[in-house]
């Protein structure tokens, strides 16, 4: 009976193991801090630091954009909250944002961090009502994104220098 | 045979030993990045998968596992559930030892691919027996080890040294692509290595079989036998 008990405990507790080992290199953490933030997403019980949000969404507003982004870095590590996501693409945005051109690897940065966002997002569809912004949903700012590293005629056309921020 | 040499068996061969194997395939496969510090997971290459074929192949052929023992239709499932999942531990963490010693890229890559290759390939035709084959893996991996952790990284440490100089003399003009590890590499993978050898010792050991098709077993091999064959 006890040895039946050892090799059902041996079963389960090999399964485990190696669930957790084939996880480990599915999500590549890079530190043992990163390793704790994977755990609480697959846990479900995974957090932004709210505080940190809160500074990196009064920097943004002060249109300091750099700091801003690394403080939504640091409030969402593993990238797993749509609307920190959506800050830091709109953040991307108006950092490559020129009234003459846009920098491209910002927008590209932009672009990959508004995916997230829709990915994120139930149903793939997220709206942010912040009076402070232009653009209120992730599909409007990716269309912006995605138009700024396309090159048009349109590019040649002096009216652009009229052109607003978003 | 005592209640708790029965229980320290199941517990060392149910528990400890996948343990222990599991432990290496997950060390097999991690570096730590020079510059940055970070944990870099490296998934086996295909290689070391065939490698890890040919490896249990010899494995058998040299009665290192026997296979009936480990899995039979009289055993009971659950039985053999566990041994089937010590011995996937065992091929993961042999592809991941592998791996371990294995030059990541480039020329070095294949270089040790085709010389482990070799090796496993001619020694499935040599007479081997458990411990022997023991002794052979232990002196491959080493020297695998040596010359991937202590040889070539040496050649393209960031700090230089005589390996450096000797490598910068030798291999002028030849373009190898070495990606750099923080020294704890080395480290994680001689654990790795030393994790196998003692997994691989405990496997060597006849598996735990339920005493009643035990006994059963072992009275048909008496019956079997002619009275005037001993045993060697």
């Amino acid at each position: 009976m006890q040895r039946k008990l050892v090799q059902i405990s041996g079963i389960i507790w090999t399964l485990v193991y190696a669930a957790i080992i084939v996880w480990l290199y599915a999500t590549e953490p890079r530190s043992l801090k990163e390793v704790a933030t994977n755990s609480q997403v697959a846990a479900g019980a995974y957090e932004i630091n709210q505080e940190r949000f809160n500074n990196a969404l009064a920097l943004f507003h002060r249109d300091q954009f750099r700091a801003a982004r690394d403080e939504w870095a640091a409030a969402d590590p593993a990238q797993k909250d749509s609307r920190t996501q959506f800050y830091l693409a709109y953040a991307w945005y108006r950092e490559g944002w020129g009234r003459v051109y846009y920098d491209n690897a910002s927008f590209k940065q932009g672009l990959e961090a508004v995916n997230r966002a829709i990915s994120l997002a139930p149903n793939g569809m997220l709206t942010v009502d912040d009076p402070q912004l232009q653009i209120h949903t992730a599909a409007e700012l990716k269309t912006e994104l995605e138009q700024g590293t396309e090159t048009s005629w349109k590019d040649l056309s002096p009216l652009k220098l009229f052109r607003q921020r978003k | 045979m005592n209640t708790y040499t029965e229980r320290n068996r199941a517990l060392l061969q149910f528990i400890i030993t996948p343990t222990i194997l599991l432990t290496a395939a997950l060390l097999g496969g991690l570096r730590i990045d020079a510059q940055t510090r970070q944990f870099i997971f490296i998934a086996p290459p295909l290689v070391t998968l065939v490698l890890a074929i040919l490896l249990g192949s010899l494995f058998i052929r040299a009665g290192a596992v026997d296979l009936r023992q480990w899995l039979s239709i009289e055993q009971p499932a659950l039985t053999n559930l566990s041994h089937l999942l010590t011995l996937l531990s065992l091929f993961f963490a042999s592809a991941q030892v592998f791996n371990s010693v294995l030059p990541e890229s480039g020329l070095l890559h294949w270089m040790f691919a085709f010389f482990f290759l070799w090796t496993l390939w001619t020694n499935q035709f040599s007479l081997f027996d458990p411990r022997r084959l023991l002794k052979s893996l232990i002196v491959l991996f080493g020297t695998a080890f040596v010359l991937k952790h202590l040889l070539v990284s040496g050649f393209y440490a960031p700090a230089g040294g005589w390996f450096k100089w000797i490598g910068a003399a030798l291999l002028q003009g030849i373009a190898i692509d070495v990606p750099a590890f923080a020294p704890l590499t080395g480290y994680i993978s001689f654990f790795a290595l030393v994790l196998y050898v003692v997994g691989l010792l405990l496997i060597g050991q006849e598996p735990l079989r339920p005493e009643a098709s035990s006994s059963a077993s072992l009275a048909v091999k008496e019956v079997a036998l002619p009275a005037n064959q001993t045993y060697e």
